[in-house]
């Protein structure tokens, strides 16, 4: 045990830090995950700790619909242990250059 | 949807048997002089950009020795023409025309079928003869289950005053013109000029456009997808943004920038805002209602067709990274789409765009949720604290467009009044 991953369709990928869980009073990205009519993609593995209730693959072709409600949900009433990964790679490379050229929003980037 | 430049649509044209001039595209003055004298002279030097009128623009030149080439050469590579950069020239043989007409097979959603049309006004006269009525012009729907044989387009065009040699010519073209217009799922195969000549009939020029739906269908056109954009090429930004729509189905990030640079709110006096809408009516209304106020949406964006949360992030990342604008709309109609995943998506990207000012915007940001799950969405707002910086205001299903616009001016107002005291 250590951490629990999956990719997701749009590109992009899903890491829990499971030795983070173990303290974890709420385990709310579990009960966040809840998928009206459509399952969910994280269940309650044996020891109380956040598992994947459908497999890797299934994951990965939509059966995680990214609604980031477990990120969300980890970040407000768990310990920060999830890592919602979405790369913007070409978003990036456009305010990469905008700071090269001294042209870049300040507002944060 | 995505259109081809000149020389590209060329090529495509001549893999169907159309006649091209000899010619080819060159990035610097010293490749255009020496492809020009390996032409011969006199040479044509056009300006490959989308945009239309580029005779008229300056942006087709003709030259008669190496000198004369070169020096166009210089002057078209160093200003943009129509505020789009030149970055490459097509370095043609000039033909020597006898008359010039216009032809096209362009998607007719009245008549839901392909489109042939002929005018005997080609050039830049076609759009005189449009007005004036002047010239000859014949169109013909085309049965997609037949296509457009030979003998069928030289029927279309029987009634046009040409040569009989000239008629059969030309049907020929047509035929084959229908051909690249089916095979690369377009919805405009235009030439304009087709030059009648010693030679023949020559496409002096392409104007090729690729449905937005088939493009995954044609790898090999390698076409940059970015959303309606107009006769321009697509900004650096906007063909970022189309990357987050590219392969997911999964809901719409239509991204379009109306004033990328900004200029036409400098001329008009107004504020540049990053906008964001969920349908397009609520879209018109918003700004309807903005432009009064003294604010002018740098992009259009609609997220609708219930996107994923991830799609919201990406797109309010592009939307914030528009350097220029002085704040941040979002409006949704009151619609099916489930506001929550719609609310997470920005929530996240809002949280880590301005993570080192503590996830406060600096920006003024009015948000409105009206719809489905729009009492999750300002939970949401709510529970993450965005809704109590000092710079965000979170409307519900209560308020209007108007009241939106009012309350995002009074909210600009206060945030320009303070500014010193922000980081921007």
């Amino acid at each position: 045990m250590s951490s629990l991953s999956w990719n997701v369709f749009s590109g992009g990928s899903v890491t829990i830090d499971l030795e983070q869980c173990v303290a974890c009073p709420t385990k709310a990205c579990i009960s966040a995950c809840n998928v009206p009519n459509l399952g969910s993609a994280l269940a309650a593995g044996p020891d109380g700790l956040p598992s994947l209730g459908i497999t890797p693959e299934r994951a990965a072709q939509g059966g995680c619909i990214e609604c980031l409600a477990c990120d969300l949900a980890c970040q407000s009433d768990g310990l920060g242990a999830l890592t919602f990964a979405l790369p913007t790679p070409e978003i990036d490379a456009y305010l990469d250059e905008l700071r090269a050229a001294g042209s870049a929003p300040g507002r944060g980037w | 949807m995505p259109k081809l430049l000149e020389h590209r649509g060329k090529s495509l044209l001549r893999a169907a048997g159309i006649t091209t001039p000899d010619g080819r595209v060159v990035t610097t003055a010293a490749d255009a002089r020496s492809t020009a004298e390996a032409l011969g002279f006199p040479v044509a030097l056009k300006a490959q950009i989308l945009a239309g009128k580029r005779g008229l623009g300056g942006g087709i030149v003709f030259a008669n020795d190496a000198a004369e080439a070169e020096a166009a050469a210089q002057r078209l590579f160093a200003a943009p023409l129509y505020g789009w950069p030149v970055t490459e020239l097509l370095i043609e043989t000039k033909s020597t025309i006898q008359s010039e007409l216009y032809v096209a097979v362009v998607s007719d959603t009245a008549a839901r079928a392909p489109l042939m049309i002929v005018s005997t006004s080609g050039g830049v006269a076609v759009e005189e003869a449009a007005q004036t009525g002047s010239g000859t012009t014949v169109s013909a729907a085309v049965d997609m289950r037949r296509g457009a044989p030979v003998y069928w387009c030289l029927d279309v065009v029987r009634s046009l005053p040409l040569p009989e040699a000239t008629l059969v010519a030309l049907a020929r073209v047509l035929s084959k013109l229908y051909e690249v217009y089916r095979r690369n799922d377009c919805t405009i195969a235009e030439i304009n000029p087709l030059a009648i000549t010693e030679r023949g009939l020559i496409a002096l020029d392409a104007r090729i456009a690729i449905d937005d739906d088939a493009v995954f269908r044609h790898p090999e056109l390698e076409l940059e997808r970015s959303q309606e954009v107009g006769d321009r090429n697509a900004t650096a930004l906007e063909l970022a943004a189309s990357k987050i729509d590219e392969n997911d189905h999964r809901g719409s990030a239509h991204f379009v920038q109306i004033d990328p640079d900004g200029s036409l709110a400098k001329a008009q006096g107004k504020i540049s805002i990053g906008f964001d809408g969920i349908g397009t009516g609520v879209s018109m209304a918003v700004m309807d209602e903005l432009v009064p106020l003294g604010f002018l949406p740098m992009n259009f964006c609609d997220t609708s067709g219930n996107p994923t949360g991830s799609k919201l992030y990406r797109i309010t990342k592009a939307i914030l990274a528009q350097p220029l604008i002085e704040g941040y709309v979002f409006a949704s109609c009151l619609s099916s789409q489930q506001l929550d995943v719609t609310a997470r998506g920005i929530i996240k990207a809002f949280k880590e765009i301005f993570a080192p000012h503590g996830g406060a915007p600096t920006i003024p940001c009015v948000f409105s949720f009206r719809g489905a799950w729009d009492d999750v969405a300002l939970d949401l707002f709510r529970q993450h604290g965005l809704d109590a910086h000092p710079w965000v205001r979170v409307l519900g299903r209560d308020s209007t467009e108007r009241e939106l616009a009012q309350t995002f001016k009074d909210l600009h107002e206060r945030w320009r009044a303070a500014r010193p005291m922000v980081t921007a």
